[in-house]
This record gives C-alpha cells, sequence and structure tokens, in this order.
C-alpha cells in the first residue's frame, strides 16, 4: 500500500495484535492495559478532537471512554474485531458528554464581571483545513468521516461501531464527500502542487 | 469514471486505501475530486494524549484488574431468548386456552403465526446485537420496531374483515387487559438475558424488548381471542405490542437519565477527590 495514504490515519498497533491483547485484557493479564490504552488512546482522542473544540474536554471523554471499557469489557466476544466494540463504545461515551456539556450550557448564566485571567483556551493543533472542513458537516457525516479518516476504520467497521448497516454508512460518506466538494470549491484556490501519483 | 464513482472508489472500503488506476486517471482530469483526495489523504498532525494522562488511566484499570467471562455466544443468546418467548406463549394459551385457532381458517393460521414468528426473531436478532458494541446490524435497530409494526398492521388488513362491532371497547378492554399483564411479566425473564450485555443506546432497546415482550402478549392473544374483526385484531392485539414498545421506550428513557445523572455523580465525586 502506498506510504502516503497510509501516513493520512493515526497510528496505531494492528488490529489482530489488539485484538489479542484485548483477549488477554478480559484474562487479566496485567501488560493488556497498558499495551491498549498506549495503542488505541492517540486515535481517540483525535476522534474526540473532531468533535469538541476544548482539548480538556476531549481529555475527559478519552478517560472516560476507558473507564466505560473497563466495565463493559466481558462484551468484547474473542475473535471478534476490536475496534468496532472500541468506537461504539466511544462515540456512547461522545453523545453522552455532548448532551452534558448543553445541559450544563443551558443552565449558566451570564457573568457580569469577567474574572481577571480568563482560562487558557487551547486552540486545535491539528490540520485546520480538514478540520475547518469537516466541522461545516452534518453530525452523522462527520462521524463517518472522522471515524474513516482518523481512525482508519473499514466501512464495515464505521458500520458496526455506529449500529447501522453498511448502505447506510456509504451513504453518508457519499453525501459528506459532495459536502466537502462544494466546501472545497468556495474556499480560496489552493491548487495541489504535487503529482497524482502522491494521491494514490 | 466520473466524480460519483471516484466518490464510491474513496469509500469503497476506507479513505486510507489504495485508488484504483481508473480512479487516480480521474483525478489527473478533475480539480474538484483532486482537491478532495487532497484533503482527504492530508496526514493528520500528532496530537498525542499525555503520558501523565495514559498512566493515570493504565493505573484505574490496573487497579480493579480481574479476569471476566465473555459474553455467550449468538446462538446460545438466540435459544435463550427464543425459549422465554416459547415458554411464556405455550403458558399462557394452556392458561387461556387456543379458540382463535379454532376460529381462523389455515391460511390465516398459517400466515398470522409465521409472520409473528419472523418478527420474533427479527427483535431477537436485534436485540443481540445490540447487548454487544459494535455488532453487524443488518437492519437499523432503529428502523425495525416501526417496520414490524408496519408489516404486522398490512398482514391484518389483508387478512381479516373490518366490521362495525357494537361491544367493540368491551371486547378491546378484555383483550389488552389479559395481553398488557402477559407482557410485562415477559419483560423480567428478558432483562436477565439482556443485563450482561453493554446497552449503548437504552432508548433504542428498551423500545426493541417493549416491542418483543408485546410480541408475546399479541402471540398469546391471537392463538386465544376467536374475535376476527380486522379492527378488534389491530386495536386489541397489535396495540398490545405497540402499548408494550412505548413502554419500554419510556424505561429506556428513564435508564438513559439515570444512567447520566450517575456518570454526572461520579465525575464529579472525582473531580473532588482530586
Amino acid at each position: 500500500m502506498p506510504l502516503a495514504l497510509l501516513e493520512s490515519a493515526v497510528a496505531r498497533p494492528p488490529s489482530t495484535e489488539l485484538d489479542h491483547w484485548m483477549v488477554r485484557y478480559q484474562q487479566a493479564d496485567p501488560e493488556a492495559p497498558g499495551v491498549l490504552v498506549g495503542g488505541l488512546s492517540p486515535a481517540l482522542l483525535q476522534f474526540f478532537r473532531r468533535q469538541v473544540a476544548i482539548r480538556e474536554m476531549a481529555d475527559d471523554l478519552l478517560q472516560e471512554t476507558w473507564l466505560r471499557i473497563h466495565r463493559v469489557r466481558h462484551t468484547y466476544r474473542p475473535g471478534e474485531p476490536v475496534l468496532p466494540w472500541v468506537y461504539a463504545i466511544a462515540r456512547r461515551v461522545g453523545i453522552d458528554g455532548y448532551r452534558r456539556v448543553r445541559r450544563i450550557n443551558s443552565r449558566e448564566c451570564v457573568m457580569e464581571v469577567l474574572p481577571d485571567e480568563a482560562a487558557p483556551t487551547e486552540t486545535r493543533n491539528t490540520s485546520p483545513e480538514f478540520d475547518s472542513l469537516v466541522a461545516a458537516l452534518p453530525e452523522g457525516q462527520r462521524e463517518v468521516i472522522t471515524m474513516m479518516k482518523v481512525g482508519g476504520l473499514s466501512l464495515e467497521e464505521v458500520a458496526r461501531a455506529t449500529s447501522s448497516t453498511v448502505g447506510a454508512v456509504k451513504q453518508k460518506a457519499h453525501r459528506a464527500y459532495e459536502k466537502l466538494r462544494k466546501l472545497l470549491e468556495n474556499q480560496p484556490a489552493n491548487e495541489w502542487k504535487g503529482g497524482v501519483d502522491e494521491l494514490r | 469514471m466520473n466524480c460519483d464513482d471516484l466518490n464510491l472508489a474513496l469509500i469503497g472500503e476506507c479513505v486510507i486505501s489504495p485508488l484504483p488506476l481508473d480512479a487516480r486517471e480521474h483525478l489527473k482530469s478533475c480539480k474538484r475530486c483532486r482537491e478532495l483526495a487532497r484533503t482527504l489523504i492530508a496526514p493528520i498532525p500528532p496530537d498525542e494524549p499525555s503520558r501523565c494522562d495514559l498512566n493515570q488511566i493504565e493505573r484505574r484499570l490496573s487497579f480493579d484488574l480481574r479476569a471476566v467471562r465473555p459474553v455467550l455466544s449468538n446462538r446460545y443468546l438466540f435459544v435463550a431468548f427464543g425459549a422465554i418467548f416459547v415458554f411464556a406463549v405455550s403458558l399462557n394459551v394452556h392458561r387461556l386456552g387456543a379458540l382463535g385457532v379454532v376460529a381462523m381458517s389455515p391460511l390465516q393460521i398459517s400466515i398470522v403465526l409465521g409472520s409473528l414468528t419472523i418478527s420474533t426473531c427479527l427483535m431477537i436478532y436485534s436485540l443481540m446485537h445490540q447487548m454487544l458494541p459494535g455488532s453487524r446490524h443488518r437492519v437499523s435497530p432503529k428502523l425495525l420496531p416501526i417496520a414490524i409494526t408496519i408489516s404486522l398492521v398490512v398482514m391484518i388488513a389483508v387478512l381479516f374483515q373490518f366490521e362495525q362491532e357494537r361491544d367493540f371497547w368491551v371486547g378491546a378492554r378484555a383483550c389488552l387487559m389479559t395481553g398488557m399483564p402477559i407482557a410485562f411479566v415477559t419483560a423480567l425473564p428478558f432483562w436477565f438475558v439482556l443485563r450482561r450485555g453493554a446497552i449503548l443506546s437504552p432508548l433504542v432497546a428498551g423500545a426493541a424488548t417493549g416491542l418483543l415482550t408485546g410480541l408475546v402478549g399479541m402471540s398469546t392473544l391471537e392463538i386465544h381471542c376467536p374475535n376476527l374483526d380486522g379492527w378488534h385484531i389491530l386495536v386489541s392485539h397489535l396495540g398490545v405490542a405497540v402499548l408494550s414498545s412505548i413502554v419500554g421506550l419510556g424505561v429506556g428513557v428513564s435508564a438513559e437519565i439515570a444512567e447520566r445523572r450517575s456518570t454526572g455523580e461520579t465525575k464529579g465525586r472525582a473531580q473532588r477527590g482530586n
């Protein structure tokens, strides 16, 4: 497989290796939590970073995801792919997290006097073009594109993670690409200088 | 190849798969697709979680690490759900009698019981997969209860005649009062099987379980009740399934709210502890 394309997704150990470590995690192998947390957290954090703007919140969601994974680890069935299982749980934690934030925001009142020192807000340290484009997509389409692009999940794996059918995911991705094309057309000219071979 | 075909090529497996030769040829001539492909393959700058956070997560997982037994295989789950269904229907038909089967024609019996069996199998299949995160769903779990309800309405409309009954509500009430308790009681053993799963959407699972228990009530009524009026079957037999599904949906909403509160409290305690 051409290298340029592989570099697109966040690096993680091969799926089969993760499946194996998940089984060992169920068997209480003390090494397993470290391998799984280290191997899956970077991609999960990137996944959350595209759903929420604040880094602290993405970190919180990551922690919550691991706690929930730990609680329901018996629901992973050996032999099944681990990535859709993990992303299905992460997705649910994400949904709960956004709802919580929305609830808190709706109850918050505006302060007349601002504190002297504002809390540091971190800006995203990721590809600005991809992030701004993906942020303009509807939630369902953004989720599918993020899982495919950031997590490197296949169509089948995204369908499993979102409790959806392959056909529905394909349709969402198709619509998302159409929308991305329109958004790219409206952006200032930013012609690709490289050759077509690099897009393989 | 056109832009739509390129979309399919990009979607094909996942965005990081190699593009086929004709897709690359198309990219040479189409600026829009070139821009899209460039955006999709642009590498993601590293945004690693802090080592300290990862260590903290690892410590928390290791602290409470003990061996767990994975959930039973799909075959066992299917048998368990099926056995509960068959046992509940048989027990209630034995208790109430099978007057409905005597009143129906062989064609009506085979289509009614066939549809109910297929609906039940589909609901069991859906629930089984909802128990395990990341399962493959061939039919959307959100749409399935709606599709089943609509197909049962069509089946009733085609098979039975609609007449004006004098004491319609008396008969309807009697069947609802017979079917609803059956559905509620059957919910207990179903919950016993479901409780080991990780239900990610209590709302959808609640509605699905409600419909499944409602199908137990409806199947019992179809075998027991000799009233073959279409309106009666729609309102008081299918009504049991629909009402159970609504009750299940309500239970799912309550479970979701309770879970959200408990997560909020756990989080608050953890923050105070820090």
